[in-house]
């Protein structure tokens, strides 16, 4: 399976913030929880998530 | 005579989480330059001889309007309501000043992170180095902030636009302590989701600089403590430098790192689709993190979102 790797650029308070969210629950981990964001946003914002991969 | 024709001064660089107070004499002009570009500066001025005096966002909101830009005065506040300085050169036009200084409160209520880089606390302990207290901090210039109010009235904060190299500039009418900030806000809109250092010039105005700034109104009504029934306060009014000043600013250094996050095949083509449509980043990880962020805003945070709808 094909996997793509990305480089996110944050700073500790940034850190804080997911590590926060992480804590309550919201994600496994920080790469979860950013996952979850995606998947969410994706869904809210793009027509056919996912149409031309 | 050129604007290229100033005499430089001083050059300095504000790092992430931090400001600068800047001594400024009358024919002085400010430079406020991005780095690598998005980077919000929160600006705060004083005249320098009478702390008292001092930058009035809504007197320059209501005769400028939201957006002050080139040609536009930074005034005082009432009763003294002089232009302060002048805005002779902007070159991005996403300017501020409906918004006010991002807070310790703000991050803390809205956020749940209690200690955090802010625009309030920045200025505070710059504007230290000259004797003044966290309640001298007044409402914020905006600069590189891109704002606007929505159908529904409510104000939003739009993607920052300022390039790499992008400045504006600010002649001093009086002597003034002006204080750019970078502004503290990483995970709002107001910068990008990154902070970046600016990068400070403090020219000497050449006559073209000066050619081009209109002549501001002098009025009775634009007050002075010689009319004041009650001409005294309990404190100096000359700033004086602190000899023994040491910047202590909240979470300085910024430190960068590196998050590795791997997507499916599935996930990658959702950022791709994303990415092509221009409207959240240059690259891959950029969108990813616009998306992270504006998506826990939209989750977490409390009180007003500040995006756009619709």
């Amino acid at each position: 399976m094909t996997r793509t790797a990305i480089k996110l650029r944050l700073n500790q308070q940034q850190l804080e913030l997911i590590d926060n969210s992480v804590k309550a629950g919201e994600g496994g981990s920080r790469e979860e929880l950013i996952r979850r964001a995606l998947r969410e946003f994706a869904s809210a914002n793009l027509s056919q998530p996912g149409s031309n991969k | 005579m050129t604007a290229s024709d100033r005499k430089l001064i001083r050059e300095l660089t504000i790092e992430r989480g931090t400001g600068k107070a800047l001594e400024l004499r009358r024919g002085q002009v400010l430079r406020i330059a991005q780095t690598s570009g998005r980077q919000c500066a929160d600006f705060n001025c004083f005249n320098l001889h009478d702390y008292k005096e001092f930058f009035h966002t809504g007197r320059t909101r209501h005769l400028h309007g939201l957006h002050p830009t080139k040609g536009d005065f930074l005034w005082s506040a009432p009763p003294r309501e002089r232009p302060m300085m002048a805005i002779i050169e902007d070159t991005v036009g996403t300017n501020d000043v409906l918004y006010p200084r991002c807070s310790a409160f703000l991050f803390e209520h809205q956020y749940g992170l209690p200690v955090h880089t802010n625009c309030h606390d920045i200025q505070a302990e710059a504007q230290r180095e000259y004797g003044l207290t966290p309640d001298d901090v007044h409402d914020s210039f905006n600069f590189f902030m891109h704002t606007g109010v929505g159908t529904d009235g409510h104000p939003f904060i739009a993607k920052n636009t300022a390039g790499p190299g992008d400045y504006v500039e600010l002649l001093a009418l009086i002597d003034v302590l002006a204080v750019p900030n970078v502004c503290g806000a990483d995970v709002m809109m107001t910068s990008d989701f990154e902070l970046k250092p600016l990068k400070l010039t403090v020219f000497e105005a050449s006559q073209a600089d000066w050619a081009g700034v209109s002549e501001p109104p002098r009025l009775r009504n634009q007050r002075n403590p010689l009319q004041f029934k009650v001409k005294t306060i309990k404190a100096d009014r000359e700033l004086h430098r602190d000899p023994a000043y040491s910047p202590e600013f909240t979470n300085v250094p910024i430190e960068i790192t590196d998050v590795d996050v791997e997507l499916s095949a599935e996930e990658t083509g959702w950022l791709s689709q994303l990415a092509a449509t221009g409207q959240y980043g240059d690259t891959d990880a950029e969108v990813l993190r616009y998306v992270f962020f504006t998506w826990w805003i939209e989750q977490f945070m409390r009180g007003p979102k500040h995006v756009r709808r619709g």
